[in-house]
C-alpha cells in the first residue's frame, strides 16, 4: 500500500516536473512564463485522438502527438510571441494567458467541448507483482518516460553546443548573441524543448484519464507553474525539484486527510507553498542571472 | 537662488496640486458614468439598464484590480477571488432567514439570520475586505514581481478550492440562491462613481507615488528613501476593497451564482478589460470597461448563431472569451500601453502645477554629522571588491573617490547609501536607522545619485521629485513646494509636467541631483554625475554642488574620473585601488603620490615619474 502510494507520488510528480521543465526553458531564455503551456497538452491530445482515429498503431500514434506538441511549441512562438520580442515580461505573461483563452475556445468549436474517449492498450492499465508488492504498468511507464525525458534534457543541455549556447542564454542572452550565437535559433529551440516535454507529459496524464477535452491541459500546467514557482522560477534543477515535491504532497494529502478536509486539499497545498516562498522568496534552488549596475 | 519667502508658503491652498487635478479628473468620468446611467434610465429598456448596472459592476471590479496593478505593475489574477468573496460574504449576510434555513441548513450559526440591507452588509463586506486584503497581502508581497504574479494565480485557486469545499456556508459547487435583487443601477453607479475617485486619488497619494515609483525602478525608489512593500501592501488592500465592493454588488445583481462564475473566466475578463483601455490609469480602465462592454455586447448577438450579410453563423462557444482574446493580444501588440496609453485626464495638471510656490531653503543643518566605515569588505563569489576600508566622512566638505576602473568604488558607495549589504565590517551614519537597507539610509540623509541614471520615466519630472520629498515632509502640499524649490534650483521647472521619459540626458542627471537633494540629506553620494556631459554642463554642474554645499553644509561624497571637475571641487581626494585604500589626502598629495601613479599608470612609469623628480 505504501509502496503503491510512493509509486504515484513520483508518477504525478513526474508529470509536473515535466511541464514545469517546459515552463523553466522558455521563461529562462525569453522571460516569458507560457499560460498557454497546456494548451500545448491539449494540442498533443487531439493529435493522438486523431492518429488513432486515423489507423496509426498506438506507438506511432504516440509519436506523432508529441512531435505534434513540439510543433505548435515553435509555431505558437512564430506567430505571437515573435512580435513581441523584447517586451516586458508583463506583455509576455498577458499575451500568453490571451493565447490560452483564445486556443480554447477554438478547441471547444473546432473539436468539442465534451470529452472524447481514447481506447488506451489493455496491457497499459494492468498490474505486475513484484515480491510482496503489486504494481501499476501506467504509473511504472510514468516514472521510466518521466526519468528518461530528465536524462536526456541534462544531456542535451550538457553535450551539445546548442544547449550550452542555451544554458549560457538563460544567464546572459546578451552576452550569448554578442557571440554570434543566432538568437531565433536559441528561442526556438527552447519553445520545441518545452513542447516536446509538454506532449510527453500529455501523453503519460491521458493515458491516466483516456479520455481528452478542450481543457485537459488546464488543471496540470496550473500546478506545474506552482511548482516552477516554488523550484526558483527559470530554474531548470528547481522546476524538477518543484515538480516533485508538488506530486508528493498532494498524494500524501490524498492518503491522509480524513474525508471531511479532503476536498480542501488543493488548499493545502497551495497554502503551503506560499508558506515555502516566504522562507525563500527565490524558490528552492533559485536562478542564476547575471546582474550589472 | 530661489528667493521665496516662509510667509508666502504658509498660505498654502487647501489641497495639494496634484489631489486638486485628479479630484477634477475623476468628477469628469463620475459625469460621464451618471450621464450614461440618465440616459439609460431615461430612454433605455430595462435590458439596457442591466447591461449599464452590470458595467458600472465591473467597472468597480477592474478599478480595483487597476488600483493595484496600475500602480505597482504587478498583474495580478487573484482579484477574481476577491469579487467572489464579497459576493458570499453578501449572499450569506442579506439571505432572507426563512429562505436560509432551507437553503443553508448547516450554517454556522453565527452567520446565520442576519438578513441585513444592502448598504450594512455592504459595510461588513469592506471591513472584511481590509481584513482580507492585510492577510492575503502581507505574504505575497514578499515575492518580486514575477513569482507574486503566480502566487496571485495560487490565491485564487485556494480561494476557489474554499469556496467549493465549504458545503455548509457556500452550497459547494451548487449555485448558491435566493439572494434579495435589491442592486439597480443607481446603487451600482454610486459605488462605481466612489471607487472611481478612489482609484484616480490613490495614484497621487503617498502610496501611491511610491508604489509607481518602485514600479519605474526599484533601487531608484529605494534610493529615495521608498519602502515598496509598506506602498505595495497599500495598494492591495484598497484594490481589494474596491474587488469585494464589485463581489457584494454583483451577489444582489445575479442573485444566484456559483464559485465558477469568480474563477479563471473572470479572472480573464477582468483583465482583459483592464488592458485594452490602458493598465496604468484610472482612465484606462474606465475607458477599457466602455469599450469591451460594448464590444462584448454587440457580439453577443451572434453568439447563438443567425445570419449577417446572408451568411448562416454557427453557433459557436465562448465567442465573448475569444473576442476579449483577440482585443487584448491586439492591444498589446498594436498599443502596448492601452488604447488610452498611460496618461491620465490630467485636465488641471498644467495650470494646477503652475501654482505651486516653492517653498523656502531648508534651514542649514546644525552641528557636524558623520559617515563612517568601519573595516568594511564586500565578497562577489571570490572577487574581493572592497576589501577592509576604514574611511570616516563629515558633513560640510567634498570628497572625491578616484580610482581605476574595477577598483570598487561603486561597490563602497552602494555600501554607504545602505545598497549593498557587507560581507564584513558596516556602516555607520550617526543615526540609529535599524536594519541597514537603502530606504532607511535615504530617511536618515543619505541620498545618493547612480552611475546609469536611475529616474523614475514614466512619472512626470515633477512627481520624480515629490517622491522623494514626501519622504521628509509632512505632507503632499509641502512636498510638492519642496519639488519645485530643487526643480528650480536644479533649473528644471519649466519641465515640471513633462514625463521624466522625455527629458535629454543631461537634463536626467540634474533630475536625479534634483531629487536627491529634495530628500534634505546630511550627506550626498554622487556616482560619476558627470559621466557623459560635456565641458560647459559639467561646469554648471560644479558650479551648483560647490552652491548647495556652502548653503546648506552637506557633505558631498563623489565618485568621478573627470580628474579637472575632481581637482577643481574637492577638498580631500580618496584614492581605491584593487578594493583598498591607497591614498587619503588633499588633491594635490594624492596627484604626487607614488602609489597613486602607479595605479593609474603601472609602476614602471611611476618610478620614472619619481626618478624625474629626484633629478
Amino acid at each position: 500500500m505504501v509502496a503503491q502510494q510512493i509509486i504515484n507520488a513520483v508518477s504525478l510528480g513526474g508529470v509536473y516536473a515535466l511541464l514545469a521543465l517546459g515552463l523553466a526553458i522558455v521563461f529562462s531564455i525569453v522571460g516569458l512564463i507560457n499560460f498557454a503551456h497546456g494548451e500545448l497538452m491539449t494540442v498533443s491530445g487531439y493529435a493522438l485522438l486523431a492518429s488513432l482515429f486515423l489507423g496509426f498503431p498506438f506507438p506511432a500514434a504516440v509519436l506523432v502527438a508529441v512531435a505534434c506538441g513540439a510543433l505548435a511549441a515553435v509555431a505558437m512562438e512564430r506567430v505571437a510571441f515573435r512580435p513581441m520580442r523584447g517586451a516586458s515580461i508583463t506583455s509576455l505573461l498577458l499575451t500568453s494567458f490571451a493565447v490560452s483563452s483564445l486556443l480554447k475556445v477554438v478547441f471547444q468549436n473546432g473539436v468539442s467541448a465534451r470529452p472524447q474517449a481514447i481506447a488506451m492498450p489493455s496491457w497499459m492499465t494492468g498490474a505486475f507483482s513484484l515480491g510482496d508488492f503489486t504494481i501499476g504498468v501506467g504509473p511504472t511507464i510514468s516514472i521510466v518516460v518521466s526519468v528518461l525525458a530528465l536524462i536526456a534534457l541534462e544531456v542535451f543541455l550538457r553535450r551539445s553546443v546548442t544547449g550550452t549556447a542555451m544554458r549560457a542564454a538563460a544567464e546572459d542572452f546578451d552576452v550569448v548573441r554578442l557571440l554570434g550565437i543566432p538568437a531565433s535559433r536559441i528561442i526556438a529551440t527552447a519553445f520545441l524543448l518545452s513542447g516536446l516535454l509538454a506532449g510527453l507529459a500529455a501523453m503519460l496524464w491521458v493515458a491516466q484519464r483516456a479520455s481528452v477535452d478542450p481543457l485537459m491541459g488546464f488543471t496540470p500546467v496550473l500546478k506545474a507553474f506552482i511548482a516552477a514557482v516554488v523550484g526558483g522560477l527559470g530554474s531548470l534543477p528547481g522546476a524538477v525539484a518543484g515538480g516533485f515535491l508538488l506530486g508528493v504532497i498532494e498524494v500524501f494529502l490524498q492518503a491522509t486527510l480524513p474525508a471531511a478536509a479532503a476536498p480542501y486539499r488543493d488548499a493545502i497545498v497551495l497554502s503551503g507553498v506560499i508558506a515555502v516562498l516566504l522562507v525563500r522568496p527565490q524558490g528552492l534552488i533559485p536562478a542564476v542571472r547575471v546582474q550589472r549596475s | 537662488m530661489v528667493s521665496v519667502t516662509a510667509s508666502e508658503t504658509r498660505s498654502r491652498p487647501f489641497l495639494p496640486a496634484a489631489f486638486r487635478n485628479a479630484f477634477v479628473d475623476a468628477l469628469a468620468m463620475v459625469a460621464v458614468l451618471v450621464l450614461a446611467g440618465l440616459a439609460v434610465f431615461l430612454f433605455g429598456g430595462a435590458a439596457m439598464q442591466r447591461v449599464v448596472t452590470y458595467a458600472a459592476i465591473m467597472l468597480t471590479a477592474v478599478l480595483g484590480l487597476q488600483i493595484f496593478s496600475g500602480n505597482t505593475g504587478i498583474v495580478s489574477f487573484g482579484h477574481a477571488a476577491f469579487v467572489g468573496l464579497g459576493a458570499y460574504a453578501t449572499g450569506i449576510l442579506t439571505m432572507p432567514a426563512a429562505l436560509q434555513r432551507t437553503a443553508l441548513r448547516d450554517l454556522p450559526p453565527f452567520l446565520a439570520g442576519h438578513e441585513l440591507s444592502f448598504f450594512a452588509a455592504l459595510a461588513v463586506v469592506l471591513v472584511l475586505a481590509v481584513l482580507i486584503g492585510l492577510l492575503t497581502g502581507t505574504p505575497l508581497l514578499r515575492l518580486s514581481g514575477s513569482s507574486m504574479a503566480i502566487a496571485t494565480l495560487a490565491m485564487l485557486i485556494i480561494v476557489y478550492t474554499l469556496l467549493v469545499a465549504s458545503r455548509e456556508i457556500t452550497r459547494g459547487s451548487q449555485p448558491f440562491y435566493g439572494v434579495p435583487r435589491e442592486v439597480g443601477l443607481w446603487t451600482a453607479v454610486v459605488v462605481a462613481s466612489i471607487a472611481l475617485l478612489a482609484a484616480r486619488l490613490f495614484r497621487e497619494t503617498s502610496f501611491g507615488l511610491a508604489a509607481r515609483a518602485a514600479a519605474d525602478d526599484e533601487r531608484g525608489a529605494a534610493a529615495v528613501g521608498v519602502d515598496h512593500r509598506t506602498a505595495r501592501l497599500a495598494a492591495w488592500v484598497l484594490s481589494a476593497v474596491a474587488a469585494m465592493a464589485a463581489g457584494a454588488m454583483m451577489a444582489q445583481f445575479l442573485g444566484a451564482f456559483s464559485p465558477r462564475d469568480f474563477y479563471f473566466d473572470l479572472g480573464f475578463t477582468l483583465l482583459a478589460m483592464l488592458i485594452v483601455g490602458g493598465m496604468s490609469s484610472s482612465l484606462g480602465a474606465f475607458a477599457g470597461v466602455v469599450v469591451t462592454i460594448v464590444v462584448v455586447e454587440v457580439v453577443r448577438r451572434f453568439e447563438g448563431g443567425g445570419v449577417v450579410l446572408g451568411f448562416q453563423l454557427p453557433v459557436l462557444f465562448g465567442l465573448t472569451q475569444g473576442v476579449l482574446a483577440v482585443a487584448m493580444i491586439l492591444v498589446i501588440w498594436r498599443r502596448p500601453t492601452g488604447l488610452f496609453g498611460d496618461r491620465e485626464l490630467d485636465l488641471l495638471r498644467r495650470s494646477e502645477s503652475a501654482s505651486i510656490a516653492a517653498s523656502a531653503e531648508p534651514p542649514r543643518r546644525a552641528g557636524a554629522g558623520h559617515v563612517a566605515a568601519d573595516h568594511l569588505s564586500r565578497r562577489y563569489a571570490g572577487v574581493v571588491a572592497v576589501d577592509d576600508v576604514t574611511l570616516s566622512f563629515d558633513t560640510d566638505s567634498i570628497t572625491g573617490i578616484i580610482g581605476p576602473n574595477g577598483a570598487g568604488k561603486t561597490t563602497l558607495l552602494n555600501m554607504l547609501a545602505g545598497d549593498v549589504q557587507p560581507s564584513a565590517g558596516s556602516v555607520s551614519i550617526g543615526m540609529p536607522v535599524g536594519k541597514a537597507s537603502a530606504f532607511r539610509f535615504a530617511r536618515a540623509g543619505i541620498a545618493r545619485t547612480f552611475q546609469n541614471i536611475r529616474i523614475f520615466p514614466r512619472m512626470t519630472v515633477l512627481e520624480n521629485v515629490v517622491v522623494a520629498a514626501r519622504q521628509v515632509e509632512p505632507d503632499l502640499a509641502a512636498a510638492e513646494a519642496a519639488a519645485m524649490r530643487e526643480l528650480a534650483r536644479m533649473g528644471l521647472e519649466a519641465f515640471a509636467d513633462r514625463p521624466a521619459a522625455g527629458l535629454a540626458y543631461g537634463l536626467r542627471r540634474r533630475l536625479e541631483v534634483a531629487r536627491a537633494l529634495a530628500l534634505k540629506p546630511r550627506f550626498l553620494l554622487l556616482d560619476e554625475p558627470a559621466a557623459g556631459m560635456n565641458a560647459v554642463e559639467t561646469a554648471e554642474l560644479v558650479a551648483i554642488l560647490a552652491a548647495v554645499r556652502a548653503e546648506r553644509r552637506i557633505g558631498v561624497i563623489l565618485i568621478e574620473h573627470d580628474m579637472r571637475l575632481v581637482m577643481n571641487l574637492c577638498e580631500r581626494v580618496v584614492v581605491i585601488d584593487h578594493g583598498r585604500v591607497i591614498a587619503d589626502g588633499t588633491p594635490a598629495e594624492a596627484q604626487t603620490n607614488p602609489a597613486v601613479v602607479a595605479a593609474y599608470l603601472g609602476s614602471r612609469t611611476a618610478r620614472a615619474h619619481m626618478d624625474a623628480k629626484t633629478d
